[in-house]
């Protein structure tokens, strides 16, 4: 397996695949800060902001057409949350000049572009374009309102916040619609000089170039201070759970959603992190796997039921659609499946499935430039290294007991049932 | 076996239609890990009503193609699943209008994985008890989706464009519909629709074409099928007009969503001419109403529309129609101020550079979509089964003309042919 070529340039890592195996380039710059409950929503409007528009392409549709006419380049960005920072991720991919006749670099425009928008942006009378933080503060507003649009991702959503009550983890990534109206074009113009003061800076670029020419490229776009880059803080992932929680939501739905959310305190830098991986692939990660043998094969309870594991947070929750009145039968046998998994009564066979299943991930992830990126930022944002290849490696060597251990530290926090307005 | 070389995109590609029918395409990329296969048939939703030479003509429930895809899953000995997760493989299926697909994706065992793929899709095992279970399964990822909005407003749209073809009933049928399939009708369907000659094998990824081929043809060797004569397909004639103008449904959403569609009203277009048709009216869309687009910018700024308003062009023989639309504040306000912009666009035309500059974006997006295995042999066989060729794509996009374009703007919007579709909130 490939390795990255790592830089630093001022305040940015810099980290590059050399490969000529995909016929584009990929590009992102994550930018992470501590998740907090009075920066999370100032922060996640910058993103919004910047894109409409930077010093050198003030309107927005000059913006949109420079990356269409770099042959429709992608240029997105994500805010999400990992253990307790909040990232934003930019993402570019921009095709291999090879494949179009073009007069300029596309790799060098891209960059180009990627350093305008983070770091020359447009400002006017000491903050950013009034205009565009109005119409982004609504854009914000609209998407945390969304959420409920989303009946199975709202409810895992609301399991989260419940379960982390009393952690910044409760709070969404793009922040409380509460402290949307407050911000103006010059608090958000100092939010922005925090972040860009204080934020973990890393940039990955995939692709056939080198790590002397995107180094070359980052300092010619990027308008960088001096200094050294910031660190990621080590997310907290110790809970003693005294009583489990219970909460029930009504909404109008056709079908209940029940989410589970379980303490597992195995982070990414545990040495128990692989035997934790196989946990959640038993209990509910594959079709083969406990949760969906049992609440819809032998049942018929569900369509879906499936277990998902937060590594870096040391979470691991279990997610199901069903009809209003199984409630209590669908969450006896999801706990009945949680004791099984304590008592070690795991079969070889599902282990080694689960094994293959797990392996199968790691190695295609290398087919993938923003999976293989992705997944290398795992290391800077805990510290630990550890690539697919050793984890791969790691992952083969659990055993039976290894995956009791984690089940026994696992502990059932939240029961949360979305459901109808009409009252049983 | 053939070998197709496409030098512009640096792909080679093999195939070989066996005796017994079965089309195999290969797709061998250097460098890859992974490899994925696909095995599709020809059948989707809407083929509820057809026969086979000399056979009286059947029609069968609605969503039974995707009940049928559910079933075959399970196998004597247990579901099929397990095996593939045994061998490392990651499995699954879907169902569109038109085709059912079934597909893994794996880094090792591939020989294995193959022969179970082919082994699993070539051996139906329906009982009536097995019939039944799956039931209570399929009810509830009809009610899931019933929850999910954008799923509601986007086959509402094609509910009210259409009054008879089959595309407008949902593929998963309905928790009626489904209660009367059974055993028997899932037999004949599988009977017609699964025969060899009505599938393809598509593989793509880090693995050699001969061995491909050489297993595949030894597997189809130690089986024998029965010629399957010509499948004839009805469907009641569609009138050409829109079945509801407009069609508002209730659910609890934070904002309305609304989409437009326009019904094409000549059909019956096939292989190179519908795929012709396809590319100059989805540049077409992207010129009048991309993301860099004046109209796009305007109705941003205006706050009618949000990062999830978009748009696509659905085309297939014996339907097509675009869909415009996301979430809006105020859906009326954004219908009227989509129609005036369309109108006066039909009036003066698409400018050239907004043209060149759809078409550079079109043509990256599809030598993206050509990094994804998943992607490649999706759309391989979409294109397949209409008789045209995916890599053609990237040749019809350089040729079309700024002219065509602006043809199919003035052919394609006709208000008479527009129906919206709206989700709003409320109780139904």
């Amino acid at each position: 397996m490939s390795a990255f070529q790592r830089g630093q340039l001022e305040r940015i890592r810099l980290h590059v695949l050399p490969t000529n195996r995909f016929k584009t380039f990929a590009i992102s710059l994550f930018a992470g800060l501590p998740l907090q409950e009075e920066t999370v929503t100032p922060v996640a409007l910058i993103p919004f902001v910047l894109r409409r528009g930077t010093a050198s392409t003030p309107e927005t549709i000059n913006f949109r057409e420079k990356l269409d006419d770099m042959y429709g380049a992608g240029f997105g960005f994500d805010v999400y949350k990992r253990g307790d920072s909040q990232i934003i991720q930019f993402k570019m991919d921009v095709i291999n000049d090879a494949f179009v006749s073009s007069e300029h670099s596309l790799l060098a425009s891209s960059i180009g572009f990627l350093g305008d928008v983070v770091t020359n942006p447009l400002i006017e009378n000491g903050g950013f374009r009034a205009k565009y933080v109005e119409a982004e503060k609504e854009t914000l507003r609209k998407r945390l309102e969304a959420i409920v649009n989303d009946k199975i991702r709202y409810a895992a959503e609301r399991c989260i916040e419940e379960m982390c009550a009393d952690d910044p983890y409760r709070l969404h990534p793009l922040g409380q619609r509460s402290d949307i109206a407050a911000i103006t074009p010059q608090s958000l113009r100092e939010t922005y000089d925090q972040w860009l003061n204080d934020a973990a800076l890393d940039l990955y670029v995939v692709g056939d170039t080198t790590l002397e020419e995107v180094t070359k490229l980052v300092r010619g776009a990027f308008q960088l201070k001096s200094g050294s880059p910031s660190a990621y803080k080590h997310p907290v992932t110790q809970h003693d759970v005294t009583e489990v929680k219970n909460v029930v939501d009504r909404l109008e739905v056709s079908q209940g959603k029940l989410n589970m959310g379980l303490r597992t305190g195995v982070g990414y830098n545990d040495a128990l992190y692989p035997a934790a991986l196989l946990y959640n692939g038993i209990l509910g990660g594959y079709p083969h796997s406990k949760l969906f043998m049992n609440v819809r094969e032998k049942e018929s309870l569900a369509y879906y039921a499936a277990s998902r594991l937060d590594g870096h947070k040391g979470i691991c929750t279990i997610q199901s659609g069903i009809e209003f009145a199984n409630y209590e039968k669908a969450v006896a046998i999801i706990k009945e499946q949680l004791e099984s998994m304590k008592q070690g009564q795991l079969s070889d066979l599902e282990i080694n499935q689960t094994k293959a299943m797990i392996s199968n991930h790691l190695r295609e992830m290398q087919d993938s430039a923003y999976e293989m990126l992705s997944y290398d930022f795992n290391s800077v944002l805990t510290g630990k290294e550890r690539t697919a290849g050793e984890l791969l490696k790691q992952v083969q060597d659990v055993t039976a007991e290894d995956i009791v251990a984690v089940a026994k530290r696992v502990q059932l926090d939240t029961i949360y049932f979305l459901r109808d307005r009409k009252e049983a | 076996m053939e070998t197709l070389r496409y030098p512009h995109v640096q792909e080679t590609l093999y195939r070989e239609v066996l005796s017994n029918g079965l089309e195999i395409v290969v797709l061998p990329k250097e460098g890859f890990q992974k490899t994925y296969a696909t095995f599709s048939t020809k059948y989707g939703s809407v083929d509820n009503h057809f026969s086979v030479s000399g056979q009286e003509p059947a029609k069968v429930p609605d969503g039974i193609a995707h009940f049928l895809e559910h079933k075959m899953f399970e196998e004597p000995e247990g579901d099929i699943f397990s095996v593939f997760a045994a061998q490392g493989a990651s499995a699954n299926a879907f169902t569109t209008f038109d085709r059912t697909v079934y597909l893994f994706s794996a880094t090792e065992q591939i020989n294995e994985n193959l022969t179970t793929l082919i082994n699993f899709v070539q051996n139906p095992y329906f009982t009536d008890a097995n019939v039944d279970k799956e039931k209570g399964i399929i009810e509830q990822e009809i009610n899931m989706y019933r929850d999910n909005a954008d799923w509601r407003v986007y086959f509402g749209l094609i509910d009210a464009l259409y009054h008879t073809h089959p595309v407008h009933i949902d593929i998963a049928g309905t928790v009626e519909s489904i209660k009367q399939i059974d055993k028997e009708t899932l037999y004949r369907c599988y009977e017609t629709f699964y025969h060899p000659s009505n599938m393809m094998l598509f593989v793509v990824g880090g693995v050699n074409a001969e061995e491909v081929f050489q297993l595949v043809r030894a597997n189809q060797d130690a089986k024998t099928f029965q010629p399957l004569g010509e499948i004839k397909r009805y469907f009641d004639q569609e009138p050409s007009s829109v079945k509801i103008p407009r069609k508002v449904s209730k659910l609890q959403v934070s904002l309305p969503k609304c989409m437009l569609g326009f019904k094409e009203k000549n059909v019956g277009l096939a292989g190179d001419a519908l795929l012709k048709r396809e590319i100059v009216t989805k540049l077409m869309l992207e010129a009048l109403i991309g993301p860099s687009s004046p109209l796009y910018q305007s109705l941003y700024e205006q706050e009618l529309i949000s990062d999830s308003f978009g748009h696509e062009y659905n085309s297939s023989t014996d339907y097509a129609f675009s869909v415009i639309g996301g979430d809006t504040p105020k859906p009326d306000t954004l219908i009227e101020a989509i129609k005036s912009a369309v109108s006066e666009a039909v009036g003066s035309g698409i400018e050239q550079t907004s043209f060149e500059r759809a078409k550079r974006k079109k043509i990256g997006g599809y030598l993206r979509m050509l990094n994804s295995p998943e992607s490649i042999a999706g759309e391989y066989t979409r294109y397949r089964f209409r008789d045209s060729d995916m890599f053609d794509v990237i040749k019809f996009y350089e040729q079309c003309t700024l002219d065509e374009v602006n043809a199919r703007l003035r052919e394609h919007f006709d208000f008479g042919q527009l129906a919206v579709s709206i989700v709003e909130q409320g109780t139904e």
